[in-house]
C-alpha cells in the first residue's frame, strides 16, 4: 500500500492519522518530531526559516528517505510565511534527488488535489471524517483532563502515563462507536489519579503559534514541565475549535472567528496572518478570567507572533497581567526553557501571595 | 556546641560558588572557584577547601543549588532546594538591598536583567541566542590582548576617550577591535569601549522593553570589571549598586533560600562525598519520539539521581522547583 507522510501535530496526530485511511494509504505519522528529523530539516532549510518549516521539511526528508510516496502539507491558511511552505519543500525535495509528492492542503476547488487524486468513494470518505471528527473531540477532551489533573498529581508522571494509555486506545479504536466508548471512559480514567483535592494550582493560559504550541519536541515539553511545577495550563490551541473556525461552525461559539475578532478589536483590527489575532483575543481571555499568567510561544522570527508581542506588552500593563515570551528555534537550550518557567512560576506565586495578604 | 549553617552551591557554566551562612544570613564562608570541565570535581574540591576553613563546631542544616547545573550537583550533595538562578539571584539582592527595583545579573555565559517592584520580583529577562555581553567574551579578549581579566578591567579605568566598538557580535567586535588596535588607538580606550560596547549591547538586547529603574544592583561575575562598572555608570547616569558579595550572590541566595526553607533533617549526603567517585553514565530513553539522553549520576553503585530527559519520567531524588 501506498504510505502518505502527515507532519506531526502533537496529539492530534492520531486523528489526522485516521482520516486518511478512506484514502487507502497507510499514514506514515508520528506525534512529535524527533531529534533526526530536526537534524535533517535544519541542514535542508535556510538559516532564518521558522521551526516549523525546518520541522515539517526534515519530517519529509526522513519520510522520502524511508520510502513514503507521499506527504500532505497546510499551504494557504492566513497570510504568514507557511503558504509557500509546501512550494519550497516541494523544491528542497527535489534538489536532493526524493521524489516525496506534497499535497497542498488548501482551499483548492470543492474537491482538493489530495481526495481528487486518491478519489475515495463518499461512504469511506465519509466513515473516515466522521472518526477523525470524533478523535479530534477525543484528543481535546483527554489533553483538557491532563492540564487540570498533572497540576493536582500526587506522583509526578502518573497523569502523563495515564494520557499515553488513553491516547493508545484511542489510536487503536477504529470505528466510530469504539471512539466514543474510549471517550466516554476518560473522565472516570482520570479520576484515578490520586490527587491533592485542596490544591489551588497556578493556572497559566499557552498561545502563541499553533505547531509549537502542539509539537512536545518543538516546545521542550511546555505542558508537562509546567504540570510538574504545579500549574495548571490551557493550551489555547484546540483542533476541535480550529475546525469549528476553519468551516465556520458554531457562529455564536466564543471560540468563533467573529467572537475572538471582537475580543480583540480594541487592541488589534488587523488579522496580522498565522494565529496573531487569536493570540491577542486569547491574552484578553485570560485576564478576564483572572489567569495568574500568560506564556506566549513563537518560532525565533515568526513574523505574526513577533509583531503582535507590542500589543501583548500594551495588555500586559493594562490588564496586569504577567506575560512570558518564549522563542524557539532548533539551538534552544532546554535547560534556558526550564530556567524561565521555573522563574515565571515563582513570580506568579510570589503575586499571589501579595495578593491575599 | 555546634551551630547551624546553610549552604549555598551555584555551578555555572563558568564557576562554581560556594557561600556558607549562619542562621543569621552572615556569610561564614565563600568560595569562588573556574569550573575545570567537571562539574561535579569542581564542587568535591570547593567542599573540601570549605571543610579546611571552616570550625569543625559548624553543622550543615541546609543545602540549596542553583545554576545551570543545579539538577546534577542537587542530586550529587543531596540537596534540599534546587532553585533557579533567576529566583536566587533576587532572593540574595533584596536580602542585601531590600530597595532595589532592578537586577543586572552578568554571568559566564548569561545575562540577565530582573524587575523587582516593592521587593518582589515582577518580571525578568535573559539574553537568548546571543553570547556577546557576557563573561566569556570578556574572558576570549582579555586573552587576546594577554591581559588579566583584572587588569582590562583596571586599564579600562584610564581611558579617557574612549574608542567605540561594534558590540553587537561577538565576533564583529573582535574584528572592530583588531582594526582600531592596527589603526593606533591605545590599548585602554580600546578596552574601556569593549566595556561600553558590551554595556549598550546587554541594555539594548536583554533589557529591551523594560523599564529600568533605580535603586539597581549588578551582580554575577562580570560585576568584578571595574571598566564594566563604569560603562553602566555612564549609560545610566547613575550609580549601580555592587553588593558585598557581588560575585557569588547565586550562592548565597541559594543558601538564603535553604535557610528559609529550614529542613527538619537536610539530606546533605556529608563531606565524605569529596573524596568518593562520583561518575555519570547515560542511556537513550526509547519511549517516546523525542528520544532523549537520559543522565544518570552513580556513587558506585547507587544510583543518586537522573536528569536530562524532556519529560520528568526519569528524574529521582531530586525535586526542581521546590516551594518558595
Amino acid at each position: 500500500m501506498t504510505a502518505l507522510a502527515i507532519p506531526p501535530w502533537g496529539n492530534y496526530s492520531i486523528a489526522l492519522a485516521a482520516s486518511v485511511e478512506c484514502l487507502r494509504v497507510t499514514p506514515w505519522s508520528t506525534r512529535s518530531t524527533t531529534p533526526e528529523i530536526m537534524k535533517l530539516g535544519a541542514e535542508a532549510s535556510p538559516e532564518f526559516s521558522c521551526l516549523a518549516f525546518k520541522a515539517t521539511t526534515g519530517y519529509f526528508i526522513k519520510a522520502a528517505m524511508e520510502g513514503v510516496e507521499y506527504g500532505v502539507m497546510v499551504n494557504s491558511m492566513g497570510t504568514c510565511r507557511l503558504r509557500y511552505y509546501r512550494e519550497l519543500q516541494q523544491k528542497i525535495l527535489k534538489d536532493r534527488g526524493l521524489s516525496l509528492f506534497i499535497f497542498g492542503l488548501g482551499y483548492d476547488g470543492i474537491k482538493p488535489p489530495l481526495i481528487r487524486h486518491f478519489d475515495p468513494t463518499m461512504g469511506d470518505f465519509l466513515r473516515c471524517s466522521a472518526r477523525a471528527f470524533f478523535k479530534v473531540h477525543a484528543v481535546d477532551s483527554i489533553e483538557k483532563l491532563a492540564w487540570e489533573t498533572r497540576a493536582r498529581e500526587l506522583h509526578t508522571g502518573d497523569t502523563t502515563r495515564l494520557m499515553n494509555a488513553c491516547l493508545k486506545d484511542l489510536d487503536n479504536a477504529r470505528t466510530v462507536p469504539a471512539i466514543r466508548a474510549v471517550s466516554r471512559g476518560v473522565p472516570a480514567r482520570f479520576r484515578t489519579v490520586p490527587t491533592d483535592a485542596a490544591a489551588r494550582p497556578l493556572k497559566i493560559g499557552l498561545l502563541g503559534e499553533a505547531s509549537i504550541l502542539r509539537d512536545s519536541y518543538l516546545n521542550h515539553n511546555l505542558e508537562e514541565t509546567l504540570g510538574s511545577l504545579g500549574v495548571e495550563v490551557r493550551n489555547f490551541f484546540l483542533l476541535g475549535n480550529e475546525m469549528a473556525k476553519i468551516f465556520n461552525i458554531g457562529l455564536w461559539s466564543p471560540e468563533s472567528r467573529g467572537a475572538l475578532t471582537r475580543l480583540a478589536r480594541p487592541y488589534l483590527k488587523s488579522r496580522v496572518g498565522g494565529h496573531a489575532l487569536e493570540s491577542v483575543a486569547y491574552t484578553l481571555r485570560c485576564a478576564r478570567e483572572q489567569y495568574d499568567g500568560v506564556i506566549h510561544v513563537s518560532p525565533t522570527g515568526c513574523m505574526p507572533e513577533i509583531s503582535i508581542r507590542p500589543i501583548l506588552r500594551k495588555i500586559s500593563q493594562d490588564h496586569s497581567i504577567p506575560i512570558l515570551e518564549l522563542s524557539f528555534d532548533e539551538h534552544s537550550s532546554h535547560v534556558g526553557v526550564v530556567t524561565r518557567l521555573e522563574a515565571f512560576a515563582d513570580i506568579l506565586r510570589e503575586r499571589r501571595k501579595q495578593a491575599s495578604s | 556546641m555546634t551551630t547551624q549553617a546553610y549552604l549555598g552551591i551555584d555551578v555555572g557554566s563558568i564557576s562554581t560558588n560556594l557561600v556558607l551562612i549562619d542562621s543569621g544570613a552572615t556569610v561564614l564562608f565563600s568560595a569562588y572557584r573556574r569550573v575545570d570541565g567537571n562539574p561535579i570535581h569542581s564542587v568535591q574540591k570547593a567542599l573540601q577547601e570549605m571543610r579546611i576553613a571552616i570550625p569543625d563546631s559548624l553543622e550543615i542544616s541546609g543545602v540549596g543549588t542553583t545554576g545551570s547545573a543545579r539538577t546534577l550537583i542537587g542530586a550529587v550533595v543531596g540537596a534540599d532546594i534546587v532553585k533557579n538562578e533567576i529566583s536566587a539571584h533576587a532572593r540574595a539582592a533584596l536580602h542585601l538591598h531590600p530597595e532595589a527595583q532592578t537586577i543586572f545579573e552578568i554571568g559566564g555565559q548569561d545575562s540577565k536583567v530582573t524587575i523587582l517592584r516593592n521587593g518582589v520580583v515582577v518580571d525578568f529577562a535573559m539574553n537568548l541566542i546571543c553570547a556577546a555581553g557576557t563573561g566569556s567574551f570578556l574572558d576570549s579578549q582579555a586573552k587576546r590582548l594577554s591581559l588579566s581579566i583584572e587588569e582590562l578591567g583596571e586599564r579600562a579605568l584610564l581611558s579617557n576617550d574612549p574608542t567605540t566598538i561594534a558590540g553587537r557580535c561577538t565576533v564583529f567586535a573582535e574584528s572592530d577591535m583588531i582594526h582600531k588596535q592596527q589603526t593606533g588607538h591605545p590599548q585602554h580606550d580600546i578596552v574601556m569601549g569593549l566595556c561600553q560596547a558590551m554595556v549598550r549591547n546587554f541594555l539594548s538586547n536583554v533589557c529591551a522593553g523594560k523599564e529600568i529603574r533605580p535603586p539597581i544592583v549588578l551582580q554575577g561575575g562580570v560585576s568584578a570589571n571595574r571598566g564594566i562598572r563604569r560603562a553602566f555608570n555612564e549609560a545610566l547616569r547613575t550609580e549601580v549598586i555592587i553588593p558585598q558579595h557581588n560575585m557569588v550572590m547565586g550562592a548565597y541566595g541559594a543558601a538564603l533560600l535553604a535557610a528559609r526553607a529550614n529542613p527538619t533533617r537536610t539530606r546533605f549526603r556529608g563531606y565524605s562525598l569529596c573524596d568518593r567517585e562520583i561518575a555519570t553514565r547515560s542511556f537513550r530513553c526509547n519511549d517516546c519520539p523525542n528520544q532523549c539522553e537520559v543522565i544518570e549520576i552513580m556513587d558506585h553503585d547507587e544510583s543518586l539521581g537522573r536528569s536530562g530527559g524532556r519529560c520528568r519520567k526519569w528524574e529521582q531524588g531530586v525535586q526542581a522547583g521546590g516551594s518558595p
